[in-house]
């Protein structure tokens, strides 16, 4: 036996040797790029594959268990196109198949910081949704017959690009339109049309926010908060949209980091949201009311004293309110403090109590929570009460009222303006404004409409105000969104006002069954955009990329088309628009061409990697040298990790102090708005904002004067928060001009015995209109949208149980649905989601819609129109063998087509509210049915418009509209005169 | 060095992640690399490094005792990871308040840093661990048995580090109470198998050498059907072994010197268990039956 080797003792190593090898260690792994400490999320404190990892990131696959089959990924980050939370994804790209295998959450992004709502990992089912149109296709029979032919995107481009040549050669600008609905991007579809010289944008705005966003422009000229939800005391939301629909996860994570600490949340909501599920107090007003509520708030606020009077003293116009008001008092403070305790002195909790019908102890105890906020008051309206009402804009106007009284006003905690936390950067062409106005999205009658009148389009054509030569949708589906749809339908089916519809969507939609041109556009994985939103106090921009075109080129491929990686032929928008262009401007000669050719090779196609490549070069900062530290481009950056913050805690950037070199020549007006001849500084950032005008000496407006200090202030006319608008004020509106309560058209006293109101505008927070519809999963959790009824309403009108078919009664017709009998609603009031009710037309048998949509049978006769599902959803063979497995048949109502147009007359935003007549379905009534009246439509219409104050009365300067005021693709100064007369002053209106 | 101190700690616990963890970082620290069937054997099926298990009212994962740890991340103004009282997470939230202090310039912060990573230790780490460790030994082999070892050495270091803390931490003022000889078989197998009531830690390896020891048939289920099979077949002996395990914990409680209040506390805790048992088998009481 061998004698084994005498071993020396082993000596026990320190702890302080140990702990440097561990580092050393450590150190020596991550120089190498690798990961020292493997696995993802005890040791990183985070759940995330580490971003050196992206590469080949390496999971075992849950069906092979207990086999170790390990999957190998590349992770490429881009943006999610469901909501307009622009949240990160890392999309899994297999390595083996190069397939998209996965979506999960971008921990690289700023707003969303990995996380996602059930909507972001269902983009994987709209990518492989068997459902999906895949190839140009053109109609072959009659318009809205239902019969299509395939034909190659050079057809396709050929014979749009010959129209829109002739249309803009014959000078019929006005012609040509381009309706979106998700924008999903910055602006870039704007640019193009300017490029075209085209007043053609449209937005769905008006049928979605701009009740919201009015009452916040007339403040701070700016037209969406930002609230600093995670580090606020109180959290006042008016309706749960935002934080349950539309920035659901940045807002929802960020508001329950700050209840953790300690917040409270207050959630207005007429029903009960998710989010009102969390609220610590819940208030459910009789619809309309909100801004009654808030007044009594603000009045609260004031009789005790407890505002920051300071604040209000350097902030807001009370100077112009006192000198255009009162003119007969004394211009100090300390007069606009009595003014003021007398302004809402009448706006009692029990007057607020009175009309929305809550308990006036519960108001006082709500008003002292706030009261209790100081500066760390962030607060939230958009949709809901906003969009709802008539006046509805008098809600965010009201909720900002709290804000600013209590200086909570971008502060940590409070509310900023948005600008301040959004960055858009430079493109790297930026063509000039239209010279042209169009009247079909800016009507005369509403001067003061914070965005196009979009909804009212088919009512405009009928009334002959002008004819459509190219008609685009763009990811948006009017018929079925907007109200009044069958008016939509009789709208795209006649040729003579819509010469050619063309619609740009990655699935099949109510309005594209009328189309010309369908023409299959990318998903959010699929194309190219960047964004920037507001859900913090920060910057940053995110940027939206076909994952399998930045996959393939990490490969070392080289995509010249993301048709290269797409499916079928679907395109993206971006490549789409430059392609177009180009081909109606071939030789450049029309001027168009210009605006989409490349820079670093004049005469050539820009490419996108050119477009973004310059904008994350010159116009997104510290991202050059970010990506440098890596040794990569701008644009590599973005293509690895999807998304980067420009800056953190900007804070409150009106009080920033002007610097000398902007303020030469400068005139100081008496309220204290300072002009100067200095040229603005150059900025990357062109985030929307107001814009208002110069002095008569042609100055433009550099700040304000706040206490000897010219500080940046806001861009509004007086440069300071307008409490008291001088815009609304002459322009025909005096009466509203501050902050006010406007009772809305579903007011108790204008209701008739046996009416209720109903609310239409909530969101699923799992679907997402007419995008998420054709994600299984997310079609699985929601489908239909019953009608909520209150226990005693449902006691009274007769219906017996949850289940129950109803017929709602609107001003123009009835639909059939389903009742939901719960507490979660007020009585008198009832709700339905409208993202439920899809349809498609019986005989279209080459339209797929999956799991949501029903078959009906729609019918034009004597007293307008019918609508009856023939067959409802059901299983069905196909490539995805979960559409066997489809386990429901109901698919909802759809409600809209049943609400005639009700235009705001200021802001001109739908009221979305309906006075109805409830009541159990009669006999042959079936689920889904539909009846509607277009006649009476019409009659709606005009009785509407009858509240309108146009231009051509109370523009006080010719013009069509104040210029300071935000519009998206705004004309040239020049357009803004009304017709007939010489524009005498453009935009201080 | 200092940054080595960190580093060492969150390195030990790294190891308690996962076998490919404990491989990348065991040679470091001057281990050998654990089998993948080591690893398991330790951090899955006999001692699971959470803390809700050893000081949780039910002995098991989950319920009040990840409430409280997730409760310390929270108050520190972070999200809890998933298992916010797991071992490595534990270990990693130490490291990086230790780095986060010395990393500040503000002497306020680091105060508030340090004060922050005591509470941690004192509250999270200590009360639990130097038990834990010991009951690693009894399962590991010597990859994980040094592991231990080193670990042990480490928090030591950092408890004779930190000022010492008055009284007891919460999770053990809060603990439901000992073992009593009344009852079910039901309360007494959950109290023998719940480390906060009997103040031992009984494993599926100790239990399968027990059944061995007391000459009863070792059925393989969950640790409580185990010990229920143990008593049901003959409880005297059975009794008899366990009152011993018991006492061995009590020796071993005992033995370490540094522990403070919550040695002793645990080290009672064992003597009353061992003394309940002792007392039971003596007598040679007649167990409840418990429906089955």
């Amino acid at each position: 036996m061998r004698e084994r080797a005498r071993q020396p003792a082993r000596r026990r190593p320190e702890l302080a040797e140990l702990g440097a090898r561990v580092s050393a260690a450590r150190a020596g792994a991550e120089a190498r790029g690798e990961t020292f400490y493997p696995g993802a999320s005890r040791v990183h404190l985070g759940a995330f594959p580490p971003r050196e990892r992206w590469d080949d990131w390496v999971e075992l696959s849950s069906r092979a268990w207990p086999a170790r089959e390990e999957h190998h990924y590349m992770l490429v980050p881009t943006t999610c196109f469901n909501c307009e939370s622009a949240c990160g994804l890392l999309a899994y790209v297999d390595r083996d198949t190069r397939q998209v295998r996965k979506f999960e959450g971008n921990p690289e992004h700023p707003g969303s910081r990995g996380r996602n709502c059930a909507k972001g990992p269902a983009t994987l089912n709209q990518v492989t949704d068997p459902d999906r149109v895949l190839y140009p296709l053109r109609r072959a029979g009659r318009r809205g017959e239902g019969s299509w032919e395939r034909i190659t995107w050079d057809e396709a481009l050929d014979a749009i690009a010959a129209r829109l040549r002739r249309a803009l050669q014959e000078k019929r600008h006005n012609e040509i339109m381009v309706h979106l609905g998700r924008p999903g991007e910055d602006g870039y579809t704007e640019r193009v049309l300017a490029s075209w010289g085209v007043d053609g944008h449209n937005s769905h705005t008006n049928v979605c926010s701009s009740g919201g966003r009015a009452g916040f422009q007339f403040w701070m000229g700016i037209d969406r908060p930002s609230p600093d939800h995670a580090h606020a005391k109180v959290i006042y939301l008016i309706s749960s949209h935002l934080e349950t629909g539309h920035y659901f996860n940045p807002h929802a994570q960020r508001i329950t980091e700050a209840r953790e600490k300690g917040a409270k949340l207050i959630v207005l909501d007429t029903r009960l949201s998710n989010t009102a599920t969390h609220a610590d107090y819940w208030l459910s007003p009789q619809p309309g009311s909100e801004a009654a509520i808030n007044l009594a708030v603000a009045n609260h606020l004031i009789q005790t004293g407890r505002y920051d009077a300071e604040f209000v003293r350097r902030w807001w116009n009370w100077q112009d309110y006192l000198t255009e008001c009162r003119p007969g008092l004394p211009v100090t403070f300390e007069t606009f403090q009595r003014e003021l305790a007398g302004l809402y002195a009448e706006f009692t909790f029990g007057y607020a109590a009175a009309e929305s019908g809550l308990d006036a102890a519960v108001i006082a105890e709500v008003a002292d929570v706030v009261a209790s906020a100081g500066t760390r008051f962030s607060c939230h309206s958009w949709r809901s009460a906003a969009a709802g009402n008539l006046g509805g804009w008098q809600v965010s106007r009201t909720l900002f009222l709290i804000a600013a009284l209590l200086g909570a006003v971008a502060t940590e905690g409070g509310t900023f303006p948005n600008a301040w936390n959004k960055f858009v950067p430079r493109p790297i062409h930026v063509p000039p404004h239209p010279g042209v106005w169009q009247d079909l999205s800016w009507p005369e009658e509403f001067p003061l409409a914070q965005n196009e009148l979009s909804f009212l389009l088919p009512h405009f054509l009928k009334d002959g105000r002008g004819r459509l030569d190219t008609y685009f949708t763009r990811v948006y589906n009017p018929v079925w969104t907007n109200p009044d749809g069958l008016s939509w339908m009789e709208m795209l089916t006649d040729e003579q006002k819509v010469g050619c519809f063309i619609a740009l969507t990655p699935t099949w939609n109510e309005s594209a069954y009328f189309a010309d041109y369908v023409l299959p556009m990318g998903h959010g994985s699929e194309r190219h955009d960047t964004h920037s939103y507001e859900q913090y106090d920060g910057q940053w921009v995110g940027f939206r990329q076909p994952v399998l075109r930045a996959a393939r080129e990490r490969l070392g491929e080289q995509i010249t088309d993301t048709r290269q990686v797409n499916p079928g032929e679907v395109w993206e928008e971006n490549e789409w628009w430059i392609e177009l262009s180009w081909r109606i401007d071939p030789d450049g000669s029309m001027g168009i061409r210009q605006y989409h050719e490349s820079r670093a090779r004049p005469g050539e196609k820009l490419t996108v990697d050119e477009y973004y490549g310059w904008m994350f070069e010159h116009s997104v900062p510290g991202l050059p040298e970010r990506a440098a530290a890596e040794g990569l481009t701008p644009l590599a950056w973005m293509r690895r990790y999807g998304a980067f913050e420009i800056a953190r805690a900007g804070g409150a950037q009106h009080e920033c102090e002007v610097p000398a070199s902007e303020l030469s020549g400068t005139a100081v007006t008496p309220a204290g708005r300072v002009y100067t001849t200095a040229a603005a500084p150059a900025s990357p950032n062109i985030v929307p904002a107001g814009a208002p005008g110069p002095d008569p000496q042609g100055r433009r407006p550099a700040g304000v004067m706040v206490d000897g200090v010219v500080r940046r202030g806001f861009p509004t006319p007086s440069g300071r928060l307008e409490f008291w608008s001088a815009t609304l004020a002459a322009w025909g509106w005096p009466e509203h001009a501050i902050p006010g309560y406007i009772k809305s058209h579903v007011h108790p006293s204008v209701l008739e015995p046996g009416q209720m109101v109903l609310l239409s505008t909530f969101r699923l927070p799992t679907q997402i209109h007419t995008r998420s519809a054709n994600s299984k999963w997310l079609d699985e959790l929601s489908h239909t949208n019953p009608v909520w009824v209150h226990p005693s309403d449902a006691s009274r009108l007769g219906i017996h149980r949850t289940g129950d078919l109803i017929r709602v009664e609107t001003e123009i017709g009835y639909f059939v649905a389903r009742a939901w009998i719960t507490e979660g609603i007020r009585p008198g009031v009832v709700a339905c989601s409208h993202h439920m009710g899809r349809w498609k037309l019986t005989g279209h048998s080459q339209v797929s819609a999956g799991g949501m949509m029903a078959t009906v049978d729609l019918h034009r006769g004597g007293d307008g129109w019918t609508m009856r599902a023939a067959d409802r959803v059901k299983p069905y063979p196909s490539a995805d063998p979960d559409t066997a497995r489809i386990w429901w048949s109901d698919t909802g109502v759809h409600q809209n087509l049943t609400f005639p147009v009700h235009p705001d007359p200021i802001s001109g935003m739908h009221c979305w509210h309906q006075a109805v007549r409830v009541g159990p379905a009669r006999p042959g009534d079936e689920h889904g049915d539909i009846a509607v009246d277009t006649a009476k439509a019409r009659t709606v219409y005009q009785r509407w418009m009858q509240q309108t104050r146009p231009a051509g009365h109370v523009s006080p300067d010719g013009t069509r509209r104040p210029r300071w005021l935000m519009r998206p693709l705004k004309p040239s100064a020049a357009a803004f005169a009304l017709p007939g007369q010489t524009r005498k002053e453009a935009g201080t209106g | 060095m200092t940054d080595g101190r960190w580093e060492l700690l969150r390195a030990l616990g790294a190891v308690a992640d996962s076998p490919a963890a404990a491989g990348a970082v065991a040679p470091s620290l001057g281990l050998d690399v654990p089998a993948a069937a080591e690893h398991t054997e330790v951090f899955i099926l006999n001692t699971p490094p959470y803390a809700s298990v050893y000081l949780g009212p039910e002995g098991g994962l989950g319920g009040e005792g990840t409430d409280r740890a997730a409760g310390f991340w929270r108050a520190l103004a972070l999200t809890p990871p998933a298992e916010p009282d797991h071992l490595t997470a534990l270990l990693s939230l130490y490291a990086h308040l230790g780095q986060a202090a010395a990393g500040t310039r503000r002497p306020a912060t680091a105060a508030a840093l340090t004060r922050s990573r005591a509470a941690l230790l004192s509250e999270h780490l200590w009360p639990w661990l130097p038990a834990y460790l010991d009951a690693v030994t009894d399962v590991a082999g010597p990859a994980l048995t040094a592991w231990a070892t080193l670990a042990r050495r480490a928090l030591t270091a950092e408890y004779r580090d930190l000022p010492a803390q008055a009284g007891l931490p919460l999770a053990l003022r809060a603990a439901p109470p000992p073992l009593t000889a009344e009852g079910r078989i039901s309360d007494l197998t959950g109290a023998l198998t719940t480390p906060a009531r009997s103040g031992i830690i009984l494993t599926r390896h100790q239990l399968a050498a027990g059944a061995g020891q007391a000459g009863v048939g070792h059925r393989i289920g969950e640790r409580r059907f185990t010990l229920h099979a143990m008593l049901d077949q003959d409880p005297v002996p059975a009794l008899a072994w366990l009152a011993g395990e018991a006492r061995r914990w009590q020796r071993r409680h005992r033995s370490r010197e540094s522990g403070g209040a919550t040695g002793r506390w645990w080290h009672a805790r064992a003597a009353h268990t061992a003394q309940v048992l002792h007392d039971a088998a003596t007598a040679g009481v007649e167990v409840p039956e418990l429906p089955r």
